[in-house]
């Protein structure tokens, strides 16, 4: 699992203008030395807010993908996905 | 020797400086946060100290302290560009801040020691209404109050009476007013958000029952009821209460000056001025 590293990437959406552009442009390429499994990057690619909240991504930090529009997410998108994550 | 002269309870949602900058000074935020901030002046503060619960932004998973104490001559933010707030540079009272520190641990309270950091919108916004000019030090004492598992209610109020002690046999005579800052009931960018929006408030009748308690100056058993599930089930930030806890050992039996619920958001104002 590299939750962590999910979630620093979160962050880095936040703190990183260039890393947050780069996730705008080419998220694929921007991930792509990241160390993560196929699973993991195949959630975060699409955007799959739900599935990461199940896989433990804090939800503080995935709000920084949706608060920037990367991985095609949108604050209505966002928010229908993670709330059919249910509690 | 220093003097508690006023306590304050206010929330720091990350919008609201954006809000009141387009809706101008009558509106609700607004006032709610002027009646804040004149008694606050007319408690003619040297220090403040702030409870603060950090959002990953001071800290981060690889390393989080349950409490912590900033001890520096200053600190920045907030590092989390909230709409509408400038970037702020801080002064702080370091000697002052690693007294409370030591007594804190003397006392059995673990307080982690952090002297190079930055703050969030949750320090920088009550401030940014409170004392926007940022002409007084400030000593940010951090509770982990969202990431399970949290410190118990009663430790958090615990912390607040040792640090109250501690402040009482400072030497300087100086006036300290104390903030504790966050929400009741409150879920943010989680599963319980309204359709549409990044936030939501599942459970204002815990928020109610929070306000009572606060209101008839009924800490112990606001403190019993303020389990980590019950102050959870109202909200993925729920644990924000135990700031006001902390704030609340400062306060002793007083009633407050000012008690404003605001259900629909999920929080509260309150004051005490009482020098």
């Amino acid at each position: 699992m590299s939750v962590l590293a999910l979630n620093r990437l979160c962050r880095e959406v936040l703190r990183d203008r260039a890393f947050r552009e780069r996730m705008k442009s080419d998220p694929a390429a921007a991930v792509a030395q990241l160390d993560l499994t196929a699973e993991e990057r195949q959630a975060l690619l699409a955007g799959d807010v739900a599935k990461l909240y199940r896989m433990g991504v804090n939800v503080f930090l995935m709000g920084y993908l949706c608060r920037f529009e990367v991985c095609g997410l949108t604050l209505p998108v966002y928010s229908e996905r993670i709330r059919s994550a249910g509690h | 020797m220093a003097e508690i002269v006023a306590a304050y309870g206010v929330p720091h949602t990350p919008f609201f400086p954006w809000i009141v900058q387009r809706d101008g000074p009558e509106s609700p935020t607004a006032l709610l946060f002027k009646k804040a901030r004149d008694s606050f002046e007319a408690a003619r503060p040297d220090v403040v100290i702030i409870f603060d619960t950090d959002h990953l932004n001071t800290f981060f998973l690889d390393n989080l302290p349950v409490f912590a104490i900033g001890v520096t001559e200053v600190f920045k933010g907030p590092n989390d560009e909230p709409r509408a707030v400038p970037p702020y540079t801080i002064e702080s009272l370091p000697r002052l801040a690693a007294h409370l520190r030591e007594r804190g641990v003397r006392a059995g309270f673990d307080v982690a020691l952090v002297q190079d950091f930055e703050v969030d919108h949750s320090v920088i916004v009550p401030l940014h209404f409170m004392t926007p000019d940022m002409r007084l030090p400030v000593i940010p004492v951090f509770i982990n109050g969202h990431i399970p598992p949290l410190p118990s209610a009663q430790r958090c109020f615990d912390l607040g009476a040792v640090l109250k002690g501690a402040i009482e046999q400072w030497p300087e005579p100086l006036r300290v007013a104390v903030i504790g800052t966050g929400s009741f009931s409150l879920e943010v960018w989680g599963p319980r958000i309204d359709p549409g929006k990044s936030d939501g408030v599942p459970d204002p009748d815990w928020v109610q029952e929070v306000c009572r308690g606060i209101g008839a100056s009924q800490i112990e058993r606001l403190i019993s009821a303020a389990t980590e599930a019950r102050m959870l089930q109202a909200g993925n930030v729920g644990g924000e209460l135990l700031n006001w806890l902390a704030m609340l050992a400062f306060v002793g039996a007083r009633k407050p000056d000012f008690l404003d619920t605001q259900l629909e958001n999920g929080h509260a104002y309150a004051g005490w001025c009482w020098r």
